[in-house]
């Protein structure tokens, strides 16, 4: 008899019940038979932490005598996972690695809903506060209660084309202040200019639309989207003399910066030395290695120029944090293991060797693996030069509107780098602060519809003291 | 005036100065030219695929295509992006290849085709062929279920697959999309055109309307069965958002999710990732060959009958 | 109907057997569309008048997620974005589309299976690699595309697409282009295969030109198929989410410089999960279901005759 639904459909058919028997011969793999049911389960969407983990886990297994689960996961999905799950009640793993910016939205009610467990009493009671970097537990903070362990530091160095500098004459070591910065990238775009109008060289990678890389100028200058209480402040006084100053690097006659991307093309621009500088966090300077080796020994790193004289030269771009659900099964253990893989010296040495990501914790920069000189980076130490930054990284404060601050915030600048186009100078610094206030409005908007946290602003402003 | 614009009014004017002496000569032309010319646009994408995925990552950061002749050596274009791809993963199930993977995903697919292929048809052909109480009202339900956007239900369709126990199974894939709206109007559409007579013939006959249904209904409608294959098919191969959110064990994984694993938030391993993009493009590529004839008349005995 | 005169016709044991074939066979649909469709909507439907805060915490909210969306100036944008990008897809990729189907239409061709596959391509791929390969096209001096717009029109080389809130809308017409023109092509090639050849032949012995065969031949003979795409093409052009977000993932964090490439289940997404407000953005779905469900059936009662058969 022919089958009724055609040779195609036979042929996926086929398909499936090969593929059928062999996903029952080939088993399912999570039982086989030394399977034991695993006593935590940690959740990352870091390929390389997972990969660090896996390899720390056995020695943690056999201490302990339990069983640990790592489990990789696609940032967007675990955030789905992780916001659905707790809408509901669902089950959810043991600990999760969260991503900057994300923690947000599951403190934006009464602290005792939050889903996660408030770790502030731990910390102190494990010394953990002078042991860290400060600072750094700011980002994982809602009105003063600490819902998360930093993962990271990530303080931002600039990183250099260190042979172009000679050719074009540029001392790095008068690179101190932004002013200084900005009439030096000047001069490189006027000397550099081809007969078509553009120049070779621009002095920064900045992106065009403000986002990551205004933010951590913000940061730098010493304000955020919000405040410890949770106040927008991104139309302050001294955000309007970051936007302002921005707006003419990347727009007008004043321009010094490009738009590298990513990827490829940001491998070719930094081949190319289209950019001079490149904004670099630790976790950058590793995916540049890594990416785009040709460069090998071309590059070094430096501090960023500051604001004013003797001003912070660092900043911070990115993160991650790990945090234990409520639902945790095992709470000590759990707290075990991430002393363990977060906070323990031996550990720390071997997953620098890998990630390169320098950790929160002081006392381990001293570690022979992050004091080895990188022939990459002209020879410097990536982990010297990232740990004399790192204790001065500024604060810097998550909260649920986050994502639609960051949003309203380029947009008021978009509008003020179109005005600086067409108009120029004159009357910008009037029309951005209107466009930052308009904008910082609407986040306020929204925030107040927020009908768990209103009752709340006089314990907020107190918590926040710490 | 660079060589590309020369050569653009080059083959312009050969068009021109074709008209003269045959329109039919000088249309094919044309016709073959701008083809040809929407064809590059649409495949340049995939040159640029393939070239990256035999590229090494110092060759993928310096040249879009491949590298010029004298650059070409096994430094520069060579098989590590498929070595690092198809080499074993540890993970807590024990390794697992790209093979599994790809069997994860090609039994998902299949296994998905062809549920909702019969559970599709089956009601395309009640709605087609049979009147009863409230049918208008449930076709108008069932156009409206289409305007709903899947966001919306995200996190109720998560709540449901958790009480039901299905987290981390492929019920949870399987299940929710065995049948839908789309499939049972495209077979509806198709089974129309039967004509009602061979039906009424086949019921005096004693067959049961499971048998009408399977051995007269199905082999007439045989090329939308293939048409609606291949979109299926498609669409559960490519699917990313779901099973990315209800699968969890690694072993369990499928392409897209695995994929997908390559482009870090810290690391971004293009040429890993291009290289598995490349394989996973093989087999649609293959059901579109062999499905072509049968999608394109499928359609029309289809859509085109009212 | 003709299905009414057969069950007159047919013999009293068979027609209470059939009474209940439709039900049995539209069971499983029903069975799945209740728990994993309705089920859900009920329960996002009931979401769009709280706010909620977790499993344990919600407050009742009456109309105001409702209203505060139609105020919200994000939403206007993201409803104009959105539209635009319909009108563009139906006013220009479905043209395209045709045209391709028509050219591709021709017998005797070698080619044509090359060409077919070549303009069908996109949809062998998955969303992440649309979202890399989109970043590698139009990133300024660098980008495929922007190199290819220089060459041949000597203009475009340093432009930010995705980084210029005035470019980014475009960008994503065009990368739609690239993706769905051949979904729909195929659409209108089945089409255009059952146009009478006979018709066309006689149509040129009249004397009539290309247009009017045009008007008068094909297009009487594929208008169902073009209702059926137009309309499921709006539904899809005001359900565009994931194509931008993979975009932008750079410019915006997925929404594009200042929003200018948000769309309204970007919107929706924004609010139900980078803000964690899951009642405002069930409202925002209802808002656009009620938003298709009008354009739908005002293009269904423009093009007339097809009714429910879509």
């Amino acid at each position: 008899m022919k089958f009724p639904y055609g040779p195609a459909p036979l042929a996926i058919l086929i398909i499936a019940v090969l593929t059928g028997i062999a996903l029952a011969v080939w088993g399912p793999l999570s039982h086989a038979p030394d399977y034991r049911p695993p006593d935590l389960v940690l959740a990352t969407f870091v390929p390389e932490q997972a990969e660090v983990y896996h390899n720390a886990i056995p020695e943690f297994e056999k201490q302990n005598n339990c069983k640990i689960e790592i489990e990789l996961v696609d940032q967007n999905a675990l955030q789905s996972r992780l916001q659905s799950a707790l809408q509901v009640g669902a089950d959810v793993p043991d600990m999760v690695e969260l991503m900057y910016g994300t923690m947000g939205v599951f403190t934006k009610g009464p602290l005792e809903d939050v889903g996660l467990v408030d770790l502030t009493d731990k910390i102190k009671a494990s010394g953990l506060y002078d042991r860290l970097v400060t600072n750094r537990l700011s980002k994982w903070s809602s009105r003063g209660h600490v819902f998360a362990l930093p993962h990271d530091v990530h303080p931002v160095l600039l990183c250099y084309r260190r042979d172009l500098m000679e050719q074009l004459g540029i001392d790095i070591n008068k690179l101190t202040t932004w002013e200084e910065f900005s009439r030096v990238g000047r001069e490189v775009v006027k000397k550099t200019m081809r007969p078509d109008g553009v120049p070779e060289h621009y002095m920064i990678d900045m992106q065009s639309d403000g986002n990551d890389t205004l933010i951590l100028l913000l940061l730098q200058h010493g304000v955020g989207l919000f405040d410890a209480a949770g106040n927008v402040t991104f139309d302050s006084p001294a955000a309007l003399d970051v936007v302002c100053w921005y707006v003419k690097q990347v727009e007008g006659p004043t321009r010094i910066s490009f738009p590298c991307g990513e990827g490829q093309n940001f491998a070719k621009a930094m081949i190319d030395g289209l950019c001079l500088f490149y904004f670099c966090p630790d976790w950058r300077a590793n995916r540049i290695e890594l990416e785009i080796p040709s460069l090998s020994g071309k590059l070094a790193l430096m501090p960023m120029p500051a604001w004013e004289p003797g001003g912070l030269r660092t900043s911070t771009w990115g993160g991650a944090g790990l945090a234990f659900t409520k639902q945790c099964r095992n709470f000590d253990l759990a707290w075990k293991l991430a002393m363990y893989l977060y906070y323990d010296r031996a550990q720390l040495g071997p997953r620098y060797a890998v990630t390169h990501i320098l950790p929160p914790l002081k006392s381990a920069w001293d570690l022979p693996q992050l004091s080895e000189s990188s022939p990459f980076y002209s020879n410097q130490s990536l982990g010297k030069v990232y740990s004399a930054m790192a204790p001065f990284v500024p604060e810097e404060h998550d909260f649920a509107y986050n994502t639609i601050a960051n949003g309203k915030l380029s947009e008021a600048f978009t509008n003020a780098s179109y005005y600086y186009k067409v108009h120029g100078e004159d009357g910008l610094r009037e029309y951005a602060r209107a466009e930052l206030k308009r904008c910082a409005d609407h986040v306020r908007l929204v925030m107040a519809r927020n009908v768990f946290l209103k009752p709340q602003p006089a314990q907020v402003s107190e918590a926040s003291g710490k | 005036m660079n060589s590309l614009q020369i050569f653009v009014l080059v083959l312009a004017a050969l068009f021109i100065l074709l008209l003269p002496f045959s329109r039919t000569i000088a249309f094919k032309y044309g016709r073959f030219v701008l083809l040809l010319f929407v064809g590059t646009v649409m495949l340049m994408p995939f040159v640029w695929l393939i070239c990256s995925a035999f590229k090494s990552t110092d060759a993928m950061s310096q040249y879009s295509f491949l590298p010029p002749v004298s650059k070409i050596s096994s430094e520069t274009i060579n098989l590590g992006n498929f070595h690092t791809l198809l080499a074993p993963e540890s993970t807590v199930q024990g390794p697992v290849t790209f093979w599994r993977y790809l069997t994860n995903s090609l039994f998902l697919a299949s296994t998905l085709t062809i549920v909702s292929l019969f559970f599709s048809s089956l009601g395309g052909y009640a709605l087609a062929k049979h009147r009863f109480a409230g049918r208008n009202l449930f076709m108008i339900y069932m156009l409206a279920s289409m305007t709903i956007p899947g966001v919306v239900l995200l996190a109720p369709n998560f709540a449901v697959i958790w009480r039901l126990g299905w987290m981390d199974t492929y019920k949870a894939l399987i299940v929710p999309g065995a049948v839908g709206a789309f499939g049972i109007f495209l077979f509806r559409q198709a089974m129309l055109s039967v004509p009602n007579e061979l039906i009424e013939a086949a019921r005096i006959d004693g067959c049961s309307e499971f048998r009408i249904y399977l051995q007269l209904i199905m082999p007439l409608v045989r090329p939308m069965s293939g048409a609606f294959c291949l979109i299926s098919f498609m669409g559960a191969w490519n699917a990313f958002l779901a099973p990315n959110i209800f699968l969890q064990s690694q072993s369990k994984l499928t392409l897209p999710v695995v994929l997908n694993q390559y482009m870090g938030t810290y690391v971004q391993h293009y040429g890993v990732f291009l290289a598995g993009t490349l394989l996973a493009m093989i087999p649609p590529a293959i059901l579109f060959f062999s499905l072509q004839k049968e999608f394109i008349s499928g359609l029309t005995s289809g859509a085109v009958k009212q | 109907m003709s299905e009414s005169s057969i069950a007159k016709r047919a013999p009293i044991g068979w027609r209470l057997r059939s009474r209940s074939t439709p039900y049995v066979f539209l069971f499983p649909y029903v069975a799945i569309n209740l728990v994993f469709f309705l089920l859900p909507l009920i329960y996002a439907t009931v979401l769009a008048f709280y706010q909620t805060n977790g499993p344990a915490r919600r407050a009742y909210v009456g109309w105001s997620n409702f209203t505060f969306v139609l105020k919200d100036a994000d939403f206007h944008k993201a409803l104009w974005n959105t539209t635009i990008f319909a009108i563009f897809s139906i006013g220009l990729q479905l043209p395209l589309s045709l045209g391709l189907a028509m050219l591709l239409n021709a017998k005797n061709d070698r080619f044509k299976g090359i060409f077919r596959l070549a303009i069908f391509a996109p949809n062998l791929v998955g969303q992440v690699f649309v979202g890399v390969i989109f970043s590698v096209l139009f990133t300024p001096r660098y980008g495929l595309f922007n190199r290819g717009l220089q060459a041949l029109t000597g203009w475009g080389l340093e432009q930010q697409w995705l980084g210029d809130s005035k470019l980014v809308m475009p960008a994503i017409i065009i990368a739609a282009m690239w993706m769905y023109v051949g979904f729909n092509m195929i659409y209108f090639l089945a089409a255009l295969q059952n146009v009478d050849q006979n018709l066309i032949e006689a149509a040129k012995i009249d004397g009539a030109g290309p247009g009017n065969i045009f008007l008068n031949v094909i297009v009487p003979a594929i208008a169902p198929v073009a209702t059926f795409v137009v309309v499921t093409s709006t539904i899809g052009s005001y359900q565009l989410f994931e194509l931008p977000y993979n975009m932008l993932k750079n410019n915006g964090g997925g929404y594009g410089p200042s929003n200018s490439g948000l769309t309204i289940v970007g919107y929706l997404y924004q609010n139900a999960f980078t803000n964690g407000d899951l009642g405002t953005g069930a409202a925002v779905g209802w808002l656009l279901t009620f938003i298709i469900l009008i354009i739908s059936l005002v293009q269904i009662r423009i093009v007339g005759s097809v009714g429910s058969e879509i």
